[in-house]
């Protein structure tokens, strides 16, 4: 090779490198340009805020200067009523999401395996859940009032002898949370059944397993990640919800969401309802961590080829 | 063989026997579950009066009681002056976020995804007491463009969530044939990708724009004294005294978000079809 062919081969690679450069140059450029707008509004309206109440929920006084301090987290576990409105808040958590784990998932089989009108059944699913969320409440104060529907109708019935409420103690706070996240679990749930190969099941029915023992031990374990999806998106928001203990519970039920509303609105202790609201992210944080370590599958992609 | 393996046994003969109407029972309770509540709402927004079920005498009177409420209805127009605006901003930013990332590949790619769907994750009443100290903090005062904003963040990640699919199922050799066809980047944008990610774009308006027009928590949150929308006026009327024009209301609400909903279903799946 001459030196001239060097050269010459130098200098197309230096021109073919400099256009290289300039395309993925104008590339980036333009990701720039299109990412740009949709991270900055998360990252300022979402983020910041959220950080921004972790550095309050270490300061005593709104606006706060001064020095960092433990002192909210150490009067929530100092008070017994904080403990208190915890464990309610986890109980009913757990009780929420368990009746709309089993319920939901009775549901999503049935539509899969039992019915052949599925996209109806899937839609009968979804209206009820775009409907308002306190309209969906309010439908059940419409029920469980004194003198409200379930009232009349058992007075009618003769199990009644006057007119009753059931509204404002726990099991109305239940029937409520189980009725508004019924349908965010059948969607999981759905996905991951209506992914699964029947043949499977067929196959250990052929082989001479009965229907429970087919369930167990085929159609459970290969849906377990749409489940584990179904809990975290039910037992989440359960965890963090201030509408439904407020309107079917009343002064009764107080969970850890009516406590934040309540020290954001009237008492005005921000510092203290910041601290509240580290202790719901915790929870969150803990459950994303636990479902994604148990394989979750929150895209409902269980059982599609790869 | 043990009596415990003989009742599993007549366990399982059971369940192949009465399984299946067990199912189909189970399935209809809950569907009844879903719906009685919306059901004796409807019905009793034609109630002379909220304590009356199931109504006896079926009246319009609260339909025009609700028509004449000033208030009632110009919650409704602050719903519409944020829902519409709401609506265009989170579908462009959702359509921006679907293009990175359909098409490009970078670091940070799942962090971006990761980042857009945590508003959806994280309970309500914590970004929106975050925003309320955040807001605070800025000394921004809370009112029409606080609950804008809010409303964007809360509706970023359906939008995106949605038109996501609808780009990636866009054969992107079309574009390339146009180009090649001598088309320039503009032109083949608006004749060639725009047609083809249309169904996605509008479903997830109408999702949007009915997310946006039942938004409750942020906006509670973050409204101030003037911004009342219908859901935080229904919220105040619920909480302060119960009549049966907060059930006209409520129909109104489910007649048109449900109408939104099924629009927005049938072009998915219109979506759905094109796409494959």
């Amino acid at each position: 090779m001459s030196s001239s062919q060097l050269s010459n081969s130098g200098a197309l690679s230096t021109q073919l490198h400099r256009f290289a450069e300039y395309v993925r140059g104008r590339r980036r450029r333009s990701l720039a340009l299109i990412i740009g707008a949709p991270v900055l509004a998360l990252l300022t309206f979402f983020v910041l805020p959220l950080l921004s109440m972790l550095w309050l929920s270490l300061h005593t006084e709104t606006g706060a200067s001064g020095e960092f301090t433990l002192a909210n987290y150490q009067q929530l576990i100092a008070s017994t009523t904080y403990l208190e409105i915890l464990k309610t808040t986890l109980v009913l958590t757990v009780e929420t999401t368990v009746i709309v784990t089993v319920v939901g998932y009775v549901l999503a089989y049935g539509i899969v395996r039992l019915s052949t009108r599925t996209n109806l059944l899937l839609l009968l699913v979804i209206l009820p859940f775009w409907t308002n969320y306190i309209i969906r409440m309010y439908a059940w104060i419409n029920i469980l009032q004194p003198d409200g529907a379930l009232s009349s109708i058992l007075m009618s019935l003769g199990l009644l002898a006057e007119p009753t409420g059931f509204l404002y103690n726990r099991a109305a706070v239940l029937v409520g949370f189980v009725y508004v996240w019924l349908p965010l679990a059948v969607l999981p749930f759905y996905a991951s059944l209506n992914n699964l190969d029947e043949d499977l099941i067929e196959a250990a029915m052929d082989l001479g397993s009965g229907p429970i023992k087919t369930f167990l031990t085929v159609t459970l374990p290969l849906t377990k990640g749409g489940i584990i999806a179904g809990i975290t998106l039910v037992a989440i928001p359960t965890f963090g919800s201030f509408i439904t203990p407020v309107l079917l519970g009343g002064t009764n039920v107080t969970m850890i969401g009516v406590v934040i509303e309540r020290q954001f609105n009237e008492a005005f202790n921000w510092p203290l309802g910041s601290a509240l609201g580290m202790v719901v992210t915790a929870f969150v944080i803990l459950m994303l961590a636990l479902s994604t370590k148990l394989g979750a599958d929150l895209l409902g992609t269980e059982g599609e080829a790869q | 063989m043990t009596g415990d393996n003989s009742l599993y046994e007549r366990l399982e003969r059971l369940a192949y026997a009465r399984g299946r109407t067990a199912g189909r029972s189970g399935m209809a309770l809950v569907f009844a579950y879903l719906w009685i509540p919306i059901f004796v709402l409807v019905v009793m927004s034609f109630a002379q009066d909220i304590f009356s079920f199931p109504p006896t005498d079926p009246t319009l009177e609260w339909y025009v009681t609700f028509l004449n409420n000033d208030d009632a209805i110009g919650s409704i127009v602050t719903s519409l002056k944020l829902a519409l605006p709401v609506t265009v901003v989170s579908v462009l930013l959702g359509l921006l976020t679907a293009f990175a990332v359909d098409r490009y590949d970078f670091a940070g790619k799942q962090y971006l995804q990761i980042l857009t769907t945590l508003p959806l994750i994280v309970p309500l009443v914590i970004v929106g007491v975050a925003l309320v100290l955040f807001f605070g903090a800025l000394n921004v005062r809370t009112g029409y463009w606080t609950v804008f904003v809010a409303h964007v963040i809360r509706t970023i990640p359906f939008a995106t969530l949605i038109i996501i699919p609808t780009v990636v199922s866009f054969d992107e050799t079309l574009e390339e044939a146009s180009m090649d066809l001598g088309s320039t980047e503009i032109q083949t944008f608006k004749k060639v990708t725009l047609p083809n990610i249309v169904p996605g774009i509008i479903a997830s308006s109408l999702l949007v724009f009915t997310i946006s027009f039942n938004e409750f928590v942020f906006t509670f949150f973050v409204k101030g004294p003037g911004t009342t929308t219908l859901p935080t006026y229904i919220w105040s009327r619920v909480r302060f005294g119960l009549t049966p024009e907060v059930n006209v209301m409520s129909t109104v609400f489910i007649v048109v978000a449900g109408t939104l909903i099924l629009l927005a279903a049938y072009l998915t799946q219109v979506e759905d079809i094109t796409g494959r």
